[in-house]
């Protein structure tokens, strides 16, 4: 049936998977050594922790293989590097603007917009393209604040 | 007598309301079946019409005949036609006919009426200066391809081969052809009354493929099904994202704020003794390489925990212990198969 069709293409690995992978992430973070000293603002540790969780989640939800994940690496290892691979990136956003602005519904556009802002890489996306990604995002987004909330409940002190 | 043309269950399956994907299906089940049955089963029919129009021309009634053949195969037991070749047909010879006389004209409108068909009759009047233009050859390759069903389904080559008429026939077969033939990929069915060139045709696809999508959207975003129509969906569904975004933004500061060093310290000898039970863990890895050695950490997850802490002298008691019981806790709830 139509409904059979979205299921399997968007299927999320299981928890431990996401576990392992900010596990990992968070465990490189302290390695670094301007992390662990205490002199640190609790806002950069703050944020730091968020990038590893969103980079942890891209890798967990399976890499390079969708665009949401593979977008939302790349601007964090942009932070980083400063890589200049974003513009290729931007062409192709042109491009797909254009002929966006050509069958434009008022109705769905508006919050296909601000759904585009929401989820990474939505830039560059058809808007059926966007629905799946969004199904796929919202998925490990609850994966990733469950792992996170059990995380945090066991190190709580009891 | 003209009521018997119409089955019950062609008006069900005739309905505009079936989805693009049912239709398919549908059309692809009724590939198989033969055209014998349909004109043995109509002609009893056909008949009946016939002497209704015992008053007509010879001409007028030939073609009547030939018109009523291709209705009644279109609207038989069998409404395998291809709703699409079977209904242009139909079209066509309602409005042809209309352009003919006005008897047959009455006889096809209370038929239609029968037959849910109330959109062709308003349409009629659209479609008339179009069938003007595309008459015998049109009908001829109809009966072609209503002799021979599958041909409709399988497509161009027949189609294309059937025609030896104006260019306008050929573009327009030749759509059909495609539209049909659109099978294989996308199944678009052109509505009675509406515009029927390619781009209106896309769009609609376009538009059904992004609803079924918000359907999915739908299940999945919780609470979501109160609230109908597309744009308070969207609405919804970005709320939802913002909100479990606003979460990992929120229980990160919550890790930042727990994490001391120590447990720092602690936490990167637990990793290492779960690295040392995976064969391969690597980041960039996709999920599925990971997926099958955690496998064997569920039964023995517990085990290697407290065989570590006996090891470490220098870790603390109470974060190792938190820290035992809620990995315990995560693979628990993991083994117990945690769904979304």
């Amino acid at each position: 049936m139509a409904s059979a069709y979205n299921p399997i293409y968007t299927d999320v690995p299981e928890k431990d998977v996401f576990a392992l992978h900010f596990l990992q992430t968070l465990s490189n973070l302290r390695t670094q050594n301007s992390f662990s000293s205490p002199d640190n603002k609790t806002s950069d540790r703050v944020k730091k922790i968020k990038k590893a969780a969103y980079v942890s989640m891209a890798r967990a939800a399976g890499g390079a293989n969708r665009l949401w994940s593979r977008s939302l690496l790349h601007q964090a290892a942009k932070r980083n590097n400063k890589n200049v691979r974003f513009l290729r990136r931007k062409r192709r956003v042109t491009w797909l603007m254009r002929r966006r602005s050509n069958r434009g519904d008022p109705i769905e556009d508006v919050a296909a917009e601000r759904l585009r802002n929401l989820v990474p890489g939505g830039g560059g996306m058809e808007t059926s393209k966007l629905m799946e990604e969004t199904a796929h995002y919202i998925k490990c987004l609850s994966m990733q604040v469950k792992v996170m909330q059990c995380l945090v409940d066991g190190l709580s002190p009891k | 007598m003209l009521e018997g043309l119409v089955s019950p269950e062609n008006l069900s399956l005739s309905s505009m309301d079936m989805s693009v994907l049912e239709r398919l299906k549908w059309l692809r089940q009724q590939q198989q079946k033969q055209v014998v049955s349909q004109s043995s089963d109509n002609s009893p029919e056909l008949l009946q019409i016939l002497q209704f129009h015992e008053s007509n021309n010879d001409e007028l009634l030939q073609s009547t005949f030939s018109h009523f053949q291709m209705l009644g195969s279109g609207f038989g037991p069998n409404p395998n036609m291809g709703f699409g070749p079977s209904r242009e047909a139909m079209d066509g010879c309602i409005s042809r006919t209309s352009s003919l006389q006005m008897d047959p004209v009455d006889t096809m409108g209370v038929m239609l009426k029968n037959s849910e068909e109330n959109r062709t009759i308003s349409s009629k009047n659209k479609r008339k200066s179009e069938v003007k233009r595309r008459e015998e050859e049109k009908t001829e390759k109809k009966i072609k391809v209503a002799a021979e069903t599958e041909s409709n389904m399988k497509g161009k080559s027949s189609m294309s081969n059937n025609t030896e008429a104006s260019s306008d026939t050929s573009k327009e077969t030749s759509k059909g052809a495609s539209e049909i033939q659109k099978l294989d990929y996308i199944h678009v069915r052109s509505r009675r009354g509406q515009a029927t060139d390619r781009h209106s045709l896309a769009e609609r696809a376009r538009r059904e493929k992004i609803s079924k999508k918000m359907k999915y959207l739908q299940d999945i975003v919780p609470g979501c099904k109160k609230v109908t129509g597309q744009a308070g969906m969207l609405d919804e569904i970005i709320n939802y994202v913002q909100s479990l975004q606003t979460q990992v933004e929120f229980l990160s500061m919550k890790l930042a704020v727990l994490n001391s060093e120590l447990e720092l310290a602690v936490e990167d000898l637990y990793l290492h003794a779960y690295f040392t039970n995976l064969p391969v863990v690597n980041a960039s890895k996709p999920s599925i390489m990971v997926d099958v050695p955690l496998f064997p950490l569920d039964q023995q997850g517990s085990l290697d925990l407290s065989v570590i802490n006996l090891s470490q002298t220098t870790s603390i008691e109470a974060p190792s212990a938190s820290w035992e019981t809620q990995s315990r806790s995560l693979f628990n709830t993991s083994s117990l198969g945690f769904h979304y």
